[in-house]
């Protein structure tokens, strides 16, 4: 894939993970206060932004849950990754369904009560996840690519 | 328009899903990708077809599950506010204003802020509608569904043929 899409994929979540971060840049960009309960509005359709979920203790906050956070965080880095190192090999399903177990545990086990909801869990549960499901979007991405290129030859 | 019913399908329950009120706490950055993968999978099993699924297909079926989901979700969400004149805006407006004093900013910003909210809040318990909001949540649904649908559609083809070729092997 050409450098300059994978820039382009960067740039996407660089400017997504800048909304779900916004209250934090508000001492150093006081204007964009006004943005933020726009921004929230528009989050919400993705998260159910619960507030004793989200990152952030005092003022500021994330405008998503810890979970949703991390697997946008997790796709962001390894967006990051791509752009330095090219992923050539193809991802095997069982990498995503490995990834995936440890938030559905999570999410099974705080549900049951066995312990209470741990946002640094949540994070890092997403990350892991977002990690592995960027590695499947950027095969699939290379894969349309390629489709079209030969649809247009 | 047969070929896609199942977008249509999958598209209307993440839309009902992002809307309905309850339901809606449920709501997850998941939800949209699920409603796509699910859209394609119901589409294997219609045809009947273990075909690799092709990802100029899989990107059109993302598409049309995200942009339903954005049709019902803003005509639920603009019937409901009309008929109930209550929001998450107007619900959260208290805490809204609360949230805007929190932040270290001059009184003229926080007045702005605060001036813009209110006409929209105004204007919702007053009538049930308001344009600003309207058209803010019109651009917000067909944008981020359409995103998250068109995401969901590949990564959910990508996990469908997988599936595919390690059952052929």
């Amino acid at each position: 894939m050409r450098f300059i899409l994978r820039l382009l994929i960067v740039l996407f979540l660089t400017l997504w993970l800048f909304g779900v971060f916004i209250e934090w840049l508000i001492p150093v960009f006081p204007n964009i206060a006004a943005a933020v309960p726009f921004l929230q509005k528009s989050y919400s359709l993705v998260c159910h932004q619960q507030q004793q979920k989200l990152l952030g203790e005092s003022v500021y906050h994330s405008l998503v849950c810890s979970r949703c956070a991390g697997i946008y965080l997790g796709f962001y880095l390894v967006s990051i990754v791509s752009l330095f190192y090219a992923i050539k090999k193809e991802p095997k399903l069982k990498i995503l369904l490995i990834a995936a177990i440890p938030m559905i545990a999570d999410v099974i086990l705080y549900s049951l009560g066995f312990y209470d909801y741990s946002k640094t869990l949540a994070l890092l549960t997403g990350v892991l996840l977002g990690s592995a499901g960027f590695l499947y979007f950027y095969s699939a991405l290379k894969k349309l690519i390629q489709e079209l290129s030969s649809k247009k030859n | 328009m047969k070929k896609y019913i199942s977008p249509v399908v999958c598209g209307f329950a993440a839309g009902v899903l992002q809307v309905v009120p309850l339901i809606k706490s449920f709501s997850c950055c998941l939800i949209l990708p699920a409603a796509a993968f699910f859209a394609l999978l119901l589409d294997q099993k219609a045809t009947k077809s273990t075909e690799r699924i092709q990802m100029s297909k899989a990107l059109l079926f993302g598409l049309y599950t995200g942009l339903t989901a954005a049709f019902f979700g803003t005509i639920f969400e603009i019937m409901i506010t009309f008929i109930t004149r209550q929001n998450d805006i107007i619900i959260a407006f208290p805490e809204m204003q609360r949230m805007v004093e929190g932040f270290p900013l001059s009184p003229e910003i926080k007045n702005e802020v605060m001036s813009i909210f209110q006409t929209v809040r105004k204007e919702l318990m007053d009538t049930g509608f308001s344009w600003i909001y309207t058209i803010s949540i019109l651009f917000n649904n067909f944008f981020i569904n359409s995103v998250f649908g068109i995401i969901g559609g590949l990564i959910g083809a990508q996990i469908i043929n997988s599936k595919n070729k390690s059952s052929e092997v």
